[in-house]
């Protein structure tokens, strides 16, 4: 098995269009930061305590002023971070490199949408180049020869994810001189009488894990696409074309029919849930979990099925 | 039976449907070890469609391929342990080197060793442009290529579709003597298939003949003619009306006549000499025998009583 991905891999890193990949991400990521910093000319880096000085006593007075009321419980959250951030002196995320780091997220769909194109031509290119009938004439089952190519298709989103994070701490730190490195963010515990510190480092890696859910159905989608069709034009530009417009549809859908709830796209967004503010009434963590664990055992039984049991006749 | 002598291939009343479509029915015939095996049909017989059976590309509808003596269908992975195949063109991964290639089929079984590799590199004369990438090889290179990644693994049964295609006649006998050589003395059964019935009686030990998905007969070849089968032979006789009539004597189905001044007569092989004997008694000067063999085409007719070809 782990012969069978290094073959995989060995295919897959020794083709030149692969690291153009990795260039139009890391590449794409690096213009958008520095038109950032060069070009956007408020920077809070130095008069953060100034900025933090004046929210506080705008805050306290709103406060004051309300009484009781029910925004107050976010207000004074705010008011009680603020505080502490002033006396521990630590300068707000937006004023330290890991503003930039956190951006990267927002890059996170270009990896989904390299790696769609990956898994989608894994499969079909070996038919495109005819090399699967001598793939298949070797002691090898074709299911496992299936997960090498399955798992080569993650590991390169993992090493693409990686190569991500990694350049963009690099390069925001470079940009910052390494600003607020160590610095931990703040939180208000359960209770609400606490402000707490956590890594800002670990915040970043949970924004990439949440992302990760639609990188892998989307992945999983186009594996199918290309294992039944054998077509890695097909597999890709409907996997693509559902990842742009497939939460759109079904937002839109979601507001006459309730059945848009078992829809993929309704699912893959974890976020709603642990915001809170789910697409539509009713919808559960649990509900969508399960949704999306049913839509990952068809597509992967659809892939097994169609590989392993298909003549290859071409 | 000991080892040496079962069959390494067994086809048991093989049949091939795709959809309401019969491409192969109920093909039976062994492939005996240490001999250069021929299946030999026209252009949509069913060799390709056969071969894909036998590798484990194509499901075999009904009946059984046995390969030492393990089923291709149920057994897939003991069965294909044994085999080294080209089916239809040798294609390659175009962006690696020739040795990438070969690292690749290698990682995919147990125990080659990278001098196994240079080994078989050097066998089929590739050592000096191995380490190119395959996109800049002759087809020549790629079937040499080919040849090299279905010998990795020192096979028992090697399986080379149409691997004449291409080829010029230099080439077909050079690799007719390297099948030849590596089937006696690594007693390694090869099967080729084609669809010129020179070609096969050049390379081959035994043929199968298929037409239409059938199996029309197994036949040996001797002295690279098909045992038991026609050739055309001329003449040149003086007085040659005598030696036709003599030729139409000597049997009654035979088809003789005169051609360009020469006598123009079907013969089996064993029979020339025989013919030439009572043409010889009879007091006539033969001053030539060519044979022609005749081509698959008549071969076909005369087998199939002139049943349309496929
Ligand atoms: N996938 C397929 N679907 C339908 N018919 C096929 C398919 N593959 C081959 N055939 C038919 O099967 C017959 C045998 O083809 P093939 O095995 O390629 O012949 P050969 O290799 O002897 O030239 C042909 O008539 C061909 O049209
Ligand atoms: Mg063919």
């Amino acid at each position: 098995m782990l012969n069978l991905i290094r073959n995989e891999n060995m295919k897959l890193y020794r083709r030149p269009r692969t690291w153009i990949m990795f260039g139009i991400v890391l590449g794409l990521y690096a213009f958008v930061m520095l038109m950032m910093h060069f070009f956007t000319n408020e920077t809070m880096t130095d008069n953060w305590r100034d900025r933090y000085e004046q929210d506080r006593q705008h805050l306290s007075e709103t406060l004051n002023a309300n009484g009781a009321s029910p925004g107050n419980e976010q207000l004074t959250q705010e008011l009680m971070k603020i505080e502490y951030a002033l006396e521990h002196d630590i300068p707000p995320v937006h004023a330290t490199m890991w503003s930039g780091v956190m951006d990267s997220t927002g890059f996170i769909i270009l990896v989904t949408i390299m790696t769609v194109v990956v898994a989608g031509d894994i499969v079909a290119s070996e038919f495109t180049w005819g090399t699967i009938k001598m793939l298949l004439i070797r002691p090898a089952s074709r299911a496992k020869i299936l997960l090498s190519k399955y798992l080569a298709s993650f590991l390169f989103a993992l090493l693409l994810l990686l190569a991500l994070l990694s350049f963009s701490i690099v390069l925001n730190g470079i940009l910052t001189g390494f600003s607020g490195f160590g610095q931990p963010m703040l939180t208000v515990n359960d209770a609400g009488d606490k402000v707490e510190e956590v890594s800002l480092l670990g915040n970043v890696l949970k924004a990439y894990a949440l992302s990760t859910v639609e990188l892998i159905m989307f992945v999983t989608m186009s594996f199918m696409i290309s294992s039944v069709f054998r077509s890695s034009a097909l597999a890709i530009a409907l996997s693509i074309v559902a990842l742009l417009l497939g939460y759109l549809v079904t937002l839109n859908l979601a507001m006459y029919f309730d059945w848009a709830k078992y829809l993929l796209f309704a699912n893959t967004d974890l976020t709603q849930h642990l915001e809170g503010r789910p697409l539509i009434e009713g919808m559960t963590m649990t509900f969508s979990i399960a949704m999306l664990a049913i839509y990952f055992a068809a597509f992967n039984f659809f892939s097994w099925l169609f590989f392993t049991k298909r003549d290859v006749a071409s | 039976m000991n080892e040496a002598e079962t069959p390494i291939v067994q086809l048991r009343n093989v049949s091939k449907k795709i959809g309401s479509k019969t491409i192969i029915s109920q093909l039976s015939f062994d492939v005996p070890r240490g001999e250069v095996f021929g299946f030999l049909g026209p252009n949509g017989a069913g060799k390709t469609t056969t071969i894909r059976m036998m590798v484990g590309l194509m499901s075999i509808t009904e009946g059984e391929i046995h390969i030492e003596g393990a089923s291709v269908s149920r057994d897939f992975e003991k069965a294909i342990e044994h085999v080294g195949a080209i089916v239809e063109n040798p294609e390659m991964y175009k962006f690696l080197t020739g040795y990438q290639n070969l690292m690749h089929y290698a990682r995919m079984r147990n125990g080659i060793a990278k001098e196994r590799i240079d080994e078989v590199v050097a066998l089929v004369g590739l050592s000096n442009r191995i380490h190119e990438k395959v996109k800049t090889y002759s087809l020549g290179m790629r079937q040499r290529l080919g040849v090299a990644q279905a010998l990795l693994h020192r096979p028992s049964l090697l399986i080379l579709d149409e691997p004449t295609n291409g080829l010029d006649p230099a080439g077909i006998r050079e690799l007719r003597d390297y099948l030849r050589k590596l089937s006696r003395e690594e007693n390694i059964a090869v099967v080729v298939s084609s669809h010129l019935l020179s070609e096969m009686e050049l390379m081959c030990d035994k043929v199968a003949i298929i037409q239409n998905g059938k199996l029309i007969d197994v036949r040996a070849v001797k002295g690279d003619q098909l045992e038991g089968s026609a050739g055309i032979v001329q003449l040149e006789a003086d007085p040659i009306e005598q030696a036709l009539e003599i030729a139409k004597a000597f049997d009654d189905s035979i088809d003789a006549a005169i051609q360009d001044g020469k006598l123009r007569v079907t013969l089996n092989r064993e029979d020339i000499p025989k013919l030439n004997a009572q043409l010889v008694e009879a007091g006539i000067k033969v001053y030539s025998i060519q044979t022609t063999t005749k081509s698959l085409e008549d071969t076909f007719l005369e087998m199939t009583g002139g049943d349309q070809i496929a």
